[in-house]
């Protein structure tokens, strides 16, 4: 299936120069599963810090949809 | 032990007399608070009696230093500012950005207090020893922008001036202090303390430095620690979009809080979002020795503002059903040239909109209207009208007019912008803070949303966050440092201290102090008579489920709150009533 990628924070880097990134992800897949697929594993990231499924935050082990769109943030400090 | 890095004077104005002495700093106090926050505290608890009236004159205000200002360690630009809160009745100290602490300690003074109060408007020039004394008549009822231009003009830049508008004039309890034109001490009606002494303005220059014992060690280490630690990536975003990034951020994990406190979601974030914002800005603005310039100067028609920030963004914005970033940044400028704090004023105008929309009275402002939100604005600050029912936050207005349930502040403090039932932590967070709701004690929103480390919709284990986070807050701003600097940490925070004072200082040393601090704020509400049952937050939290978002239909157990505060009174010491005993008092 195919979802939408979008990374916020300094994990920007890690999709350097794209909004967003359409990418073919394995259906039923976890928000981990899919990082994984455009070569990101949370927990290599010290910083890493929360998923987005379609506008609401979720679980790193929450399943996709066909279509959903999938934001991952860095950490955020201070306020 | 004499420690180098503080200038070891203290500068007492008595604004009654007009007279002004300097004593030496107590040196035990500094070593036990640091500086800041922490001293600022200690020495109020010394100096105050018990029950006076905030706006008397045995208030005091404290403009406070600590011994990293003046140096080139990076977000050390910052000035504490505290007295006895007239909105809450507990201890208040805020923090404001700009140049006035480091002014102030080039002056030559770790601290000045000022007493008493003037009996006709003035205003006070310390430059380096010389203390004056000036008629304030032409300026008294100048809005604060009016004031500092005036002023600046007249003795140039090299001074900083802190200054209060009309809502500081007429004693308001949502009144701030500015400074640099768009830096703020804003909680608690510290404006209105200034306001009591008569004090309309203070102006500042110092022409000496700061001692270290070995200048080019300590500026070369600080160097390096600028450059691996603050100027790092992590950071990036202080500068890049400052605190709007977290408008996104909120808005995704289900706090971004809407229409006063009943819902968690904006659908149209990202119409006045950190993009948007971009369009309107003029260029980046930075505090004295700031590292990362956070401030986001922007130009919207008439409006000139340093901001606005997340806060006021929120509180102007999607509180009030307003879609507007020219809005945003109108009230902004509005609220900072009126002396008044934007979170209150902002939480105060959606409280009184929702009284309106349920019909219980009408204060003449309502869900989506701009116009009026700005006008009622200078009716608060000038008490007039309808206004006049608004001037002094939530609190006073909602035991008057009813709503008591959705008048959303904690002692008197109205909430920030983080919404509570999408982030359990944050309603203890609220309630246990020492000057009433205050997302800058312990900002558990960090762990249970923006790190996803502990789960935002339960109770359990929160008092052991809401301790760390607090420790690690009260000694950071004991020390003076920018919170947006969010990558430091107890090691650095050491190192640096170890190098320009000359004295040891450890990891566990911080730790100690930052709890040291907050217990030494507890003990002077404690004092005021203050226990567990005012560590309260409004029923709408155990009553109304939260609309929209991920956070969508939450809502919180009295009993799990309180066990939040049971848990946090257990790690701190304190007995069941929230109560420090006397063996923990004796240590402060």
């Amino acid at each position: 299936m195919k979802i939408k990628i979008t990374m916020r924070g300094t994990l920007k880097k890690y999709m350097p120069g794209e909004e967003y990134r359409i990418v073919e992800v394995p259906d039923n897949c976890t928000c981990d599963e899919a990082l994984q697929c455009i070569g990101m594993n949370y927990r290599e990231i010290p910083r890493f810090g929360f998923v987005v499924r379609n506008g609401k935050r979720c679980f790193i082990y929450d399943r996709l949809e066909e279509g959903d769109e999938l934001k991952a943030w860095s950490q955020v400090s201070g306020g | 032990m004499i420690m180098s890095a503080y200038q070891n004077k203290v500068l007492r104005i008595d604004c009654t007399k007009q007279e002004t002495r300097t004593e030496p700093l107590n040196m035990e106090f500094a070593e036990k608070y640091v500086g800041s926050k922490g001293l600022a505290i200690r020495y109020m608890y010394e100096d105050m009696k018990p029950g006076i009236d905030p706006l008397g004159p045995e208030n005091n205000l404290y403009l406070t230093t600590g011994p990293m200002t003046g140096t080139p360690i990076p977000c050390s630009g910052k000035l504490s500012v505290a007295a006895k809160s007239p909105a809450t009745g507990t201890m208040n100290d805020c923090s404001i950005g700009g140049h006035a602490g480091i002014r102030l300690k080039f002056a030559g003074y770790d601290m000045v207090v000022f007493e008493g109060q003037m009996d006709k408007p003035t205003y006070i020039v310390i430059e380096d020893d010389k203390i004056s004394f000036h008629d304030a008549a032409d300026l008294w009822g100048k809005t604060s922008h009016e004031a500092e231009k005036a002023l600046i003009e007249e003795y140039g830049t090299e001074f900083s001036c802190l200054s209060i508008g009309p809502a500081g004039e007429n004693l308001n309890n949502i009144s701030c202090i500015n400074s640099d034109y768009y830096r703020q001490a804003g909680r608690g009606g510290i404006g209105a303390v200034m306001g009591s002494k008569k004090i309309k303005a203070i102006l500042i220059k110092g022409t000496q430095g700061v001692k270290v014992p070995n200048i080019k060690e300590t500026t070369d280490r600080i160097l390096e620690i600028f450059h691996e630690n603050c100027l790092s990536e992590d950071n990036e975003f202080v500068f890049d979009e400052g605190t709007y990034a977290f408008l996104e951020a909120c808005n995704d994990g289900g706090i971004l809080p809407a229409h006063n406190f009943s819902a968690a979601t904006d659908v149209n974030w990202d119409k006045y979002n950190g993009a948007v914002m971009k369009k309107y800005r003029l260029g980046k603005r930075g505090c004295g020795s700031c590292g990362l310039g956070c401030g986001n100067f922007m130009k919207v028609g008439d409006a000139i503002v340093e901001g606005p920030e997340y806060e006021t963004t929120a509180a102007s914005g999607p509180q009030c059903d307003i879609v507007s970033i020219e809005h945003n940044v109108r009230f902004n400028q509005v609220v900072d040239d009126l002396g008044m704090d934007s979170i209150s004023a902002g939480v105060t105008v959606a409280w009184a909109m929702e009284m309106a929309e349920k019909g219980i009275h009408d204060f003449g402002v309502h869900f989506g209207n701009e116009e009026e939100m700005i006008n009622i604005l200078y009716d608060m600050a000038y008490r007039r009208g309808e206004g006049a029912e608004l001037a002094d936050g939530v609190k006073v207005a909602s035991e008057k007019w009813g709503g008591t349930d959705f008048a959303m502040h904690s002692k008197g403090l109205e909430f920030p912008q983080y919404e509570p039932r999408g982030s359990f932590g944050m309603a203890a967070s609220y309630a246990v803070s020492d000057r009433g709701a205050c997302h800058m004690r312990s900002y558990t929103a960090n762990e249970e949303v923006f790190e996803a480390s502990c789960p935002p919709y339960t109770h359990e284990g929160k008092g052991q966050v809401l301790y760390d986070l607090g420790e690690f807050n009260a000694i950071k701003f004991s020390c003076c440092l920018c919170d947006l600097w969010g990558t430091v940490d107890y090691a650095i925070m050491a190192e640096l201290l170890t190098l320009i004072t000359g004295k040891e200082w450890t990891e566990e040393d911080m730790s100690t102090v930052g709890r040291r601090v907050l217990n030494i704020g507890r003990a002077f509400n404690q004092r005021e008579g203050f226990t567990r049952e005012h560590d309260t937050v409004p029923e709408r939290l155990f009553k109304d489920p939260l609309k929209g978002g991920p956070a969508d239909g939450q809502v919180m157990t009295k009993e799990g709150f309180q066990d939040m505060l049971s848990q946090y009174y257990e790690i701190m010491g304190w007995d069941e009533n929230g109560c420090l005993p006397q063996e923990l008092i004796d240590t402060l």
